[in-house]
């Protein structure tokens, strides 16, 4: 059978996409990228996507994460003082109550407690970046202030009771706040801020009222206890966040490489390849330059 | 004997046409015709009187040259659309997670704009991190309005070339008409030899622009009809293809009758060229449209329906829109931009909520992993956005490759039948030249031979 007599433009059309291989092979190695466009790996690229995605979202609970450990580790603090405070004001109180004190002592610790109460007040209105951190959704403005026109004075709460919660990227949800009105004016018993005007009120004239006295100091105790309790909210957010922290950028951490493995050009296969289609570039050379000789022309054999 | 001399001569003109047109493109080689002369019979014996040479004959194969043609119609539809759609894909190169990639990377910044959110979870007051929301905001919408911006001006461009290639068509179907007139008046029985190849050379090219069929009539004329039936050439007359802007794309008509559509799964360039313009280019740009709309509408209602820095709550009347409402979802993404410009207007806190409250911000943020976008979350809408084109692309890829090397093997083939060879044309030269120096031996010999004739056996002046 007859052969096609231009085989040489058939070579040269190899020649070509061998040298585009390798074109293709060079950038490769030189960007480190396999992927390079969408079609060369349509899945890989799909799958990138939801990579960096997750990456993404990991990286940004971890910067997250650590502007929040501050404000929580400030309100833990806040409360930490509260409770030394208030476990002060309790043995002042249960001093005067002892009956062994004159009047002036009484009124002594009446004033103490009064201080303790102001030094609470002001640990309540605690403020974070210039957010109260214990007004609930409130954080605009001051929540707690005390009012003194009345005996036993009125401390009142104008924030609300509103939680914020961080979501972590699988869904779960850590606790930032506990609003003041939960820990320093709980229901019933539970709150810190009635039990320290009254006993205010009780040592302010220098005679104690005994039975009322050891009762209110009775209810600052369980106020204290209350505030403890809601302390370890805030500590079991500290921990939540420091180990969500650290299972998040392990995760990062694991999915950074799958991503890297998934984009990266394996150098070894990519080195290989493209010497192999510089062997065949040679080899192809060499058969044209031998076929594209002229002394393969019948032609060049006829004698004149 | 001199019959013999003419039909070498002939022959070896034939020879140099040949080796003369050995590059010209459409050229088929020639063969000499050659004719045994009728035999003279004198007294009952039968004597041969010579050769003729009648002509030349075109070596060539219609079958293999028409299957040439459709195949190379396929090729270049998909080698035309693969083109358009690499340039597609282009806008949406992979991010490769360095920072300097993420740049213009539409799933990083889908992820950075609602990751803001999360952020502000943290410090729902914090001027910087609502700054951060408005700013990732707008890259998103910068690169999800450039990206569709780019695939209408590609669309755009498209549409021109096909145009383009409709006049090129125009112009190839009124020379064939023509070529078919000549044809059928000056050889209608048998092979037109240059005319026919001229004929075959406007078809290859013709099958390049436009997918067609061909239909042999009589006295060698020829009908063209697109791959779906409509007669662009019907012998000697060619019907001319025209233009009209329908819908804001440029439409193809025949004969009054649109034929757009069957022109874009016809083949040939004009196919591929429309293909990407009416169907790869709309579904790229309909997925990027659903992403804007959605992203757009919902984040726009979440951020509405809760309270911002200033303690106002959307309303009807005095929406808290972060992006351009869109009003349907075409042309959602080249809309999208960011209309909000006071950071302070994000709704954080939920509705009748305190401003540091920071259960709006959790919803905006929780978006990102609720299925908002056609059922899907926005990322992976995005992502399958992507494979699928990735995988259209890919498809082309491997079809175009695979017709690529029919038409080559049939390329060939066909180079093999028709294409001047000069080896050949050298030994036919030489086989020619010796019957030429042959039959002028014979001159001789009868020269000699009658000169021994007229001189008797004696040395003369005859010689």
């Amino acid at each position: 059978m007859r052969v096609d007599p231009n085989y040489l433009t058939t070579l040269v059309g190899s020649l070509d996409q061998v040298q585009s291989n390798e074109q293709q092979l060079t950038s490769e190695l030189s960007s480190g990228v396999s992927i390079t466009s969408l079609s060369s790996n349509p899945v890989g690229a799909g799958a990138n996507v939801l990579l960096l995605n997750q990456i993404q979202q990991d990286d940004s609970f971890t910067s997250s994460s650590s502007l929040v450990t501050g404000q929580l580790q400030v309100g833990d603090s806040a409360l930490g003082s509260v409770v030394s405070q208030l476990t002060q004001a309790i043995s002042l109180a249960t001093r005067a109550n002892n009956g062994t004190m004159n009047s002036s002592d009484v009124k002594s610790i009446g004033n103490q407690i009064s201080g303790i109460l102001d030094e609470v007040q002001t640990l309540a209105n605690t403020s974070y970046q210039g957010q109260y951190i214990f007004a609930g959704g409130q954080t605009s403005s001051a929540p707690f202030s005390t009012s003194v026109a009345t005996s036993p004075g009125v401390t009142t709460y104008s924030g609300d009771s509103d939680i914020n919660y961080l979501e972590m990227p699988n869904g779960q949800k850590i606790q930032l706040n506990v609003p003041g009105n939960q820990i320093f004016s709980g229901s019933g018993s539970n709150n810190v801020f009635a039990a320290l005007n009254s006993l205010v009120a009780d040592y302010s004239s220098g005679i104690v009222n005994t039975s009322q006295a050891v009762s209110d100091t009775t209810a600052l105790s369980t106020a204290l206890n209350y505030v403890s309790q809601q302390r370890v909210t805030l500590d079991n957010s500290i921990t939540r966040l420091s180990s969500a922290t650290d299972a998040v950028s392990n995760e990062q951490t694991q999915l950074t490489s799958a991503q890297t493995n998934l984009m990266q050009a394996d150098v070894g296969t990519v080195s290989t390849q493209l010497s192999l289609n510089e062997t065949q570039q040679t080899a192809l050379e060499d058969v044209i330059a031998q076929l594209g000789s002229s002394s393969n022309d019948l032609f060049s054999k006829i004698q004149g | 004997m001199s019959g013999a001399l003419d039909a070498d001569q002939a022959a070896l003109n034939v020879v140099a046409n040949n080796v003369a047109n050995a590059n010209t493109s459409g050229y088929t080689e020639e063969t000499p015709d050659w004719q045994q002369n009728a035999a003279i019979t004198v007294n009952g014996v039968s004597t041969g009187d010579g050769v003729s040479e009648t002509g030349a004959t075109s070596q060539r194969d219609r079958v293999l040259e028409e299957r040439l043609d459709q195949q190379q119609q396929l090729a270049s539809s998909s080698s035309t659309r693969l083109a358009a759609l690499q340039d597609v894909q282009a806008l949406f190169t992979p991010d490769s997670g360095s920072s300097s990639s993420t740049a213009g990377d539409i799933g990083s910044d889908i992820t950075k704009f609602f990751d803001s959110f999360s952020s502000l979870e943290a410090n729902p007051t914090n001027d910087a991190l609502r700054q951060d929301v408005l700013s990732t905001a707008s890259t998103l919408s910068g690169d999800i309005s450039n990206a569709a911006a780019s695939l209408n001006s590609q669309r755009a461009a498209l549409d021109q070339e096909a145009t383009g290639v409709a006049t090129q068509v125009n112009s190839l179907t009124s020379a064939l008409a023509q070529l078919n007139q000549q044809i059928q008046s000056t050889s209608p029985d048998g092979d037109a030899g240059t005319l026919e190849d001229q004929r075959q050379q406007d078809l290859s090219q013709l099958s390049q622009l436009i997918g067609i069929n061909q239909v042999t009539t009589e006295n060698n004329g020829l009908s063209i009809t697109t791959t779906s039936g409509q007669t662009l050439v019907s012998e000697g007359q060619s019907n001319q293809l025209t233009t009209g802007t329908v819908n804001g794309v440029t439409d193809i008509f025949l004969g009054g009758a649109d034929i757009t559509s069957q022109l874009a799964s016809g083949g040939g360039q004009l196919g591929g060229y429309l293909t990407a313009r009416d169907t790869d280019i709309p579904n790229a740009l309909s997925s990027l449209d659903q992403l804007a709309y959605d992203i757009s509408t919902s984040v726009n209602a979440q951020n509405n329906s809760g309270t911002d820095l200033n303690g106002t709550t959307g309303t009807v009347a005095n929406p808290l829109y972060i992006f351009n409402e869109p009003t349907q979802v075409s042309g959602s993404a080249a809309g999208m931009s960011v209309v909000m410009t006071d950071p302070d207007q994000i709704a954080a806190a939920g509705a009748g909520d305190g401003t540091g409250d920071n259960s709006n911000a959790t919803a905006l943020a929780g978006l990102a992993s609720q299925t908002i976008v056609s059922g899907q979350t926005p990322a992976n809408f995005y992502s399958n956005f992507v494979t699928e084109l990735g995988a259209t692309i890919s498809g082309v890829q491997s079809e175009n490759t695979a017709q690529n090397a029919s038409v080559t093997q049939l390329q060939t083939q066909n180079n093999a039948l028709s294409s001047v060879n000069l080896n050949d044309e050298a030994s036919a030269m030489t086989t020619f030249e010796r019957s030429y120096q042959a039959a002028s031996q014979v001159f001789t010999m009868l020269n000699t031979i009658m000169a021994s004739a007229l001189n008797l056996g004696e040395q003369t002046t005859v010689s």
